[in-house]
């Protein structure tokens, strides 16, 4: 199968170093006390964010806990079948987002407590890790949790000696290497940065961590505007522009 | 006082912290004053001498304040929910001045209860179900129970209702009376000053 076509567009049209659309809802979830969508092409997730609030169990007296679920729909890919939230593959994805997310929150202001995230997969077309990781950020800024920096987070990799940006299903699929990575804009540090499936020699990997950098920065732009709009929003509602 | 700034995001620079105090919703690191919640900016100018204070930087949330949590030391106000033979359990509703947006909870033992002759405290004449009462967090106690001391003049029962369900009125310093039934009821009152920043110093 053909990648990247002679002209250089891949197989849903964009260019090799082109993110897809990307999409923020805040406060999507009433019940919850901060929640916010993301979508990155035609991957969507939700999620939910609990607290600070009282811990159930687990005490640590100098810190707040933070617990992590991933759910995906039955009918978030192509065939419908029951995915589970207890699955390797799940119980893999929430320990990675909970300790990216936590390192981003200042729990030493919190202490006692416990923070609960809930992420729900909508639909899956790939780069649902950095999806998630948008999405929990999202979240987290709405529910006023104090926060170091924003995060942003995309996936790169490399099929037929080309590095891409923000895969979809189709190329995660296409067995090359997948480079997830979440990043801090304004402190510059790498928080994630993981390498699924394949090898690469070392001047490659150079090339698609700085991709990723870039592409992790162009998201934090947006996931920025989001929360800035959505903010002025609130405060026309309230009367206090 | 107040001036009001612009919308900022977490990690925005807001300034150095040799030219301003770093106030709610922001922290510093290395020198420099960074916003930790999505909000307005506003720039408080210090009261008092100026000349040597640094006006102090805050981000408000849009949403209601930043998250407040019970630390120790601090004065909460909590409602009294069930009573046990060593401890009064308590719904801790507001930090200080600040509602809190879950419930915590909290109890207050019998060592706890008041300052002198602890050991001849009992639970019910100090509190019952229902009875507002102002506490101190003493520690974080263990897994299911912040600890609460009420064992200071300002602290302890702040509003009571009798049988009759009508505010009662303290008439010293462990009796409440009811106004209409005159009926008396014991419990560790506390004497309500008006503003307890200033009753502290």
């Amino acid at each position: 199968m053909e990648y990247v076509t002679p002209e250089g567009l891949r197989t849903d049209g964009r260019r090799p170093r082109e993110l897809r659309k990307l999409g923020c809802q805040l406060g999507t979830l009433e019940s919850a006390d901060g929640s916010a969508t993301c979508e990155m092409g035609f991957t969507k997730v939700l999620a939910a964010v609990f607290g600070p609030r009282d811990t159930a169990g687990k005490l640590h007296p100098d810190r707040a806990v933070v617990r992590c679920q991933v759910a995906t729909a039955p009918f978030s890919a192509g065939e419908r079948r029951r995915r589970g939230k207890r699955g390797p593959l799940a119980t893999e994805q929430a320990a990675t987002i909970r300790e990216t997310l936590a390192e981003n929150i200042h729990l030493e202001l919190l202490p006692r407590t416990q923070i609960d995230l809930y992420f729900h997969v909508l639909q899956a077309d790939g780069g649902i890790l950095s999806t998630c990781l948008n999405a929990g950020m999202l979240a987290l800024a709405d529910a006023g949790i104090p926060l170091k920096d924003l995060v942003g987070s995309c996936t790169v990799g490399y099929l037929e000696s080309t590095p891409l940006l923000d895969l979809n299903y189709i190329e995660e699929s296409g067995g090359g290497p997948l480079l997830p990575m979440a990043y801090q804009p304004n402190m510059d540090k790498i928080l994630m940065l993981q390498m699924d499936k394949g090898k690469l020699p070392v001047e490659t990997f150079e090339v698609l961590a700085t991709l990723a950098t870039e592409g992790c920065r162009a998201v934090t732009g947006q996931i920025r505007q989001s929360l800035m709009n959505h903010t002025k929003q609130l405060a026309v509602a309230r009367g206090s522009v | 006082m107040s001036e009001r700034g612009p919308v900022v995001c977490p990690g925005d620079r807001l300034g150095q912290e040799s030219n301003y105090i770093a106030g709610a919703g922001t922290y510093g690191r290395e020198g420099f004053i960074y916003a930790s919640i999505v909000g307005r900016q506003e720039v408080t100018s210090a009261q008092g001498d100026a000349e040597k204070k640094l006006p102090i930087v805050t981000v408000t949330s849009m949403k209601g304040g930043g998250k407040v949590v019970p630390q120790i030391g601090d004065v909460v106000t909590g409602r009294v929910t069930r009573l046990r033979q060593q401890a009064a359990v308590v719904d801790i509703l507001c930090v200080g001045e600040r509602a809190l947006h879950t419930k915590f909870q909290g109890q207050i033992r019998t060592q706890d209860v008041r300052a002198k002759e602890i050991d001849k405290v009992t639970i019910p004449t100090s509190f019952r179900p229902g009875d507002l009462v102002r506490a101190e967090v003493l520690s974080f106690g263990d897994a299911n129970f912040y600890y609460l001391s009420t064992a200071k003049n300002e602290l302890g029962v702040v509003y009571a209702e009798s049988p009759a369900g009508v505010p009662m009125v303290p008439i010293s310093w462990q009796d409440m009376q009811c106004p209409q039934t005159h009926v008396r009821e014991r419990r560790k009152v506390a004497k309500v000053v008006q503003n307890t920043q200033e009753a502290s110093k």
